[in-house]
């Protein structure tokens, strides 16, 4: 494995060295401020990258697979395509948890799904690079220990970095992360056996911090038919505002909609959608498949814990704790596993 | 890479309307590249997502057969904000199509078979597809006895009259006309809901497979009647039409339990939805 020691200040010139190198561009993604709030920015050489956060509110989907997105324009008629922007992506700084959604996301826009591949996905995709930053304090509502992920896990991550104080240590984990490190190498130093133990114990600290629950056997257990009414009564205080879907790093529902201007040319929009909205699913003939907040939020829980186990292998929740975090009725996803495990 | 959300080129070449009301209507549309029309490859049962831009997208029913060659057909009910500016189109206008998408009825299992249709109301679009693509000179030897039993409220609301004609006076398919009740127009056909008919045509389930679309009720009273003829759960074959929007298994809307309709379906037989019903 490459690994690599580099000076909070160094990161910040290397980065600034990137936006454009080799003729390439680079778009480049790093945890800063804006108004008091940790939001992940496209970084310029002015903007101070910021390290003491939790994580950020938003998910990083957003940079693959955005809120809003043109698929296509048309003018007298006729579809032209929109290309997605070329260019490499760096993303730096995102919890390795967040980086995991990605594999998940990968599947979903991916041609082994469905037999289509999704070209806008993908084509920002397969030029990105991810560098994840191991948690050192994790926030309340985390739990992805419970879910194979970790504060340091490496799973979508092309380099771990791990926040030592005034030092990064970065570790390779992909042949994308290694070429990362091999072309930067001049810059990196070699780390030792006090960086290691920095690392060991920031990790150990962050590990029991996090909250556990069980998933053992929940694929099984959710083949069981829950009645109505524990639907009902879970979701008794849910407003089906659709925070929990919009902010979950793995949830991929979006919808389709044409925008025209008065000379009759536009675009074909995508937008992220929610599950947890009526009209997702109404029929035109008025029929709704999931017409009640309980069947809705059935969805989503089966969605991530039976369903896509099923098709993708996958359970499709990192334990990223947003949507504990979130709710404003605080509906704690973790309190509905323990409800399902019988606890 | 080939762009699944990018629609082709197509141009409405001929609307008819099919029924009294006129809310429904044939749509022959023709794509404008060749090589667009060659990629076209569909089986009956499938569908296509049609686009007017500026309006949006419906997932629709592919009508015509495979054996018709050079264009489709869509028929079309006036629902919403598509469908109704398609209703409001002229012949001429340009559009867009996407597909075809979904499985399709399961062709391969129907070889050497009895083929039994049921249908009520507007849903006999892919139905007419499946009987045009099955009454083809270089088809019909692959099916045994074709029974058809179609019905709707009132003789001006059969879709495909020519279509219709030509089939009663067929050796090759015996099919059955049914109106919900009595009509004031002359009518030769029968009388009686849909399922109830079945009960008298009562098609053999030796060997046979049913074809059923149609509105919620007419499935929910027709699928017993089929089940007390002998017919296996796996060999009653029912079309979905859940919403849809990207139809390719990404926009996750139109699932039942972990299938989509869009990719998994819209063709499931009788014993794989009562599985995924309770998921
Ligand atoms: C596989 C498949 C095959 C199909 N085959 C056919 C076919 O062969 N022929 C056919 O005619 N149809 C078919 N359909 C149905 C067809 O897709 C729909 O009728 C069509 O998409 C309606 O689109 P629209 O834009 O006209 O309606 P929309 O404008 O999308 O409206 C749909 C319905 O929802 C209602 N609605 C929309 N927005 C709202 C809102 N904000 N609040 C309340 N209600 C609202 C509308 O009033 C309307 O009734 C098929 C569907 C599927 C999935
Ligand atoms: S965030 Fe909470 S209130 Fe909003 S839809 Fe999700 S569970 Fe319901
Ligand atoms: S379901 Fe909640 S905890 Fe799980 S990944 Fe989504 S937002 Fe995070
Ligand atoms: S229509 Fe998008 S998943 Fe089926």
């Amino acid at each position: 494995m490459k690994t690599g020691i580099l000076t909070k200040p160094e990161i910040q010139e290397l980065f600034s060295s990137m936006i454009t190198k080799n003729g390439e561009e680079s778009r480049i993604f790093v945890p800063a401020t804006i108004e008091g709030r940790v939001i992940l920015e496209e970084f310029s050489p002015e903007r101070e990258i910021f390290y003491d956060f939790a994580n950020f509110l938003r998910p990083p989907k957003g940079i693959f697979f955005p809120q809003r997105e043109v698929l296509c324009s048309f003018e007298q008629e006729r579809a032209v395509e929109v290309p997605p922007a070329a260019g490499r992506i760096i993303i730096f700084g995102i919890r390795p948890c967040d980086a995991r959604s990605f594999l998940f996301l990968d599947k979903i826009f991916s041609a082994g799904s469905s037999g289509f591949a999704d070209p806008y996905y993908l084509g920002r995709r397969e030029n990105s690079v991810i560098i994840s930053l191991s948690c050192i304090e994790p926030s309340e509502g985390c739990f992805c220990t419970s879910l194979g992920g970790g504060p340091g896990d490496e799973s979508g991550s092309d380099i771990v970095a791990f926040d030592l104080g005034d030092r990064l240590l970065f570790e390779a984990h992909s042949a994308k992360g290694e070429n990362f490190i091999e072309e930067n190498t001049t810059e990196f130093r070699q780390p030792d056996a006090a960086d290691q133990n920095a690392k060991k114990e920031s990790l150990q600290a962050a590990f029991n911090a996090i909250s556990r629950i069980s998933t053992d056997g929940l694929v099984e257990k959710l083949d069981d038919d829950f009645s109505d009414s524990f639907w009902e009564e879970i979701t008794a205080t849910c407003l089906g505002c659709g925070v929990c879907t919009y902010l979950c790093p793995t949830c991929h529902c979006f919808d389709i909609t044409d925008e025209k201007d008065r000379d009759g040319t536009g675009t074909r929009v995508r937008t992220w959608d929610s599950c947890q909205y009526p009209l997702f699913t109404m029929h035109a003939s008025g029929h709704n498949p999931r017409a009640e907040k309980k069947q809705r939020m059935r969805q989503r829980i089966m969605h991530k814990f039976s369903y896509t186990p099923r098709t993708t292998g996958d359970v499709f929740c990192v334990g990223c704790g947003r949507c504990v975090r979130k709710c404003p009725v605080n509906l704690d996803i973790r309190e509905v596993i323990r409800k399902i495990n019988g606890e | 890479m080939q762009n699944p959300y990018m629609p082709s080129p197509v141009t409405i070449e001929q609307i008819d309307i099919e029924n009294d009301l006129k809310d429904i209507k044939t749509f022959r549309l023709k794509f404008e590249r060749e090589e667009d029309s060659r990629r076209f490859n569909y089986k009956p049962g499938q569908f296509a997502e049609l686009s007017l831009f500026g309006f949006g997208e419906s997932p629709i029913g592919i009508a015509s057969s495979p054996t018709e060659e050079g264009y489709l057909l869509f028929s079309i009910k006036k629902t919403g904000t598509v469908t109704s500016e398609l209703h409001n189109s002229e012949q001429g206008r340009k559009m867009g199509i996407r597909g075809p998408f979904g499985n399709s009825f399961p062709w391969d299992r129907m070889k050497g078979k009895n083929i039994v249709i049921v249908s009520g109301g507007f849903a006999f679009t892919t139905l007419r597809s499946a009987i045009i693509y099955m009454m083809d000179a270089r088809n019909r030897g692959d099916y045994k006895n074709i029974t058809a039993v179609y019905g709707a409220r009132s003789p001006g609301e059969f879709l495909y009259k020519k279509e219709l004609k030509k089939w009663q006076q067929s050796e090759d398919i015996d099919l059955t006309l049914t109106i919900d009740r009595q009509a004031e127009e002359e009518w030769d056909g029968s009388v009686g809901l849909v399922p109830s008919v079945l009960k008298d045509v009562s098609p053999s389930a030796e060997n046979s497979i049913a074809l059923v679309c149609g509105p919620p009720v007419m499935i929910h009273f027709t699928v017993p009647v089929l089940l007390e003829l002998g017919f296996r759960k796996e060999d009653i074959i029912l079309s979905l039409e859940n919403r849809m929007k990207c139809g390719i298994g990404k926009c996750g809307r139109c699932n039942i339990g972990h299938k989509y309709v869009c990719v998994d379906g819209p063709v499931f037989t009788f014993s794989e939805l009562e599985k995924l019903q309770t998921e």
